[in-house]
């Protein structure tokens, strides 16, 4: 598969997903996508990577490894 | 010279946009059992000849011939069982064969660095399925306070998701139980291949 255009690697990764992302797009799934739970409610942002609060070191006590 | 989105939300291409959105709703199925809300939006969902296309015309088909009871029956079957599932679809398992084990205390440590943790309530370990597709999602939105390009993305793919996620979907399509579910195998595998190929073209640049 050659290009006469000389395209990077991010490039060929954009035209690939682009044509993948038009059977995506043509199924709905992002209509379905945006009204469903999140990843907000599933994951909690801790804030500040590296503070330990009492329940994240409670969480990580009980997790034992 | 890329325009590959950094934190800032505003800049996330319209491709990104639909992985994060394709994520999102591999996860919600994943996830729990299904709401009657979520299996009427799945009845909705219309494709093109693509294998995402087609199975996801054989999804919506689905959601709206069989009951929603017998489809959150089906989940439970799969995913919950009585003590088990007919499936495990944990990181853990499929990598080692024990739940709970280094792969899982890997994502851990991982994730305390990248500043998120499992909500409260949340009984199952991260390395579940949609959680780690709830990553992916955030990641490539930004939601999160940590490095979430390119390189990010496909380092957390590659560590925590392509090793075995198609294995898992391919089970899901194969599974005893599975009718509902099987087309979804079979969209998971299909973008998991679509993501791993596109990360590798990057690479290769």
């Amino acid at each position: 598969m050659t290009d006469n255009t000389e395209k990077t690697g991010v490039e060929h990764r954009r035209d690939f997903l682009k044509k993948a992302a038009l059977s995506v797009a043509a199924a709905g799934t992002a209509a379905v996508a945006s009204k469903t739970a999140s990843a907000d409610e599933a994951m909690e942002v801790t804030g500040s990577g590296y503070r330990e609060t009492d329940h994240v070191k409670a969480f990580y006590k009980s997790a034992r490894f | 010279m890329s325009a590959v989105a950094t934190n800032d939300q505003n800049r996330l291409t319209e491709e990104d946009l639909l992985r994060a959105e394709m994520y999102e709703f591999l996860a919600a199925l994943l996830r729990q059992e299904p709401s009657d809300e979520l299996i009427g939006l799945v009845a909705g969902l219309k494709g093109d000849n693509s294998s995402i296309g087609s199975a996801s015309t054989v999804l919506a088909t689905l959601a709206s011939k069989l009951a929603n009871d017998e489809i959150r029956d089906e989940y439970m079957r799969l995913f919950i069982g009585v003590g088990r599932g007919e499936l495990l679809p944990y990181a853990s398992y499929y990598l080692t064969g024990f739940l709970n084990d280094k792969p899982l205390a890997k994502l851990r440590n991982e994730m305390q660095v990248m500043g998120i943790e499992r909500a409260e309530g949340v009984k199952d370990p991260e390395d579940h399925i949609a959680s780690l597709f709830d990553i992916m999602a955030g990641l490539i939105r930004g939601t999160f306070d940590a490095p979430n390009d390119l390189a990010a993305q496909a380092a957390f793919f590659k560590t925590h998701i392509d090793p075995w996620a198609p294995l898992l979907m391919q089970d899901i399509e194969a599974a005893k139980s599975a009718v509902f579910y099987a087309p979804v195998g079979t969209i998971g595998r299909a973008f998991m291949e679509i993501e791993s190929e596109a990360f590798d073209m990057d690479e290769a640049g």
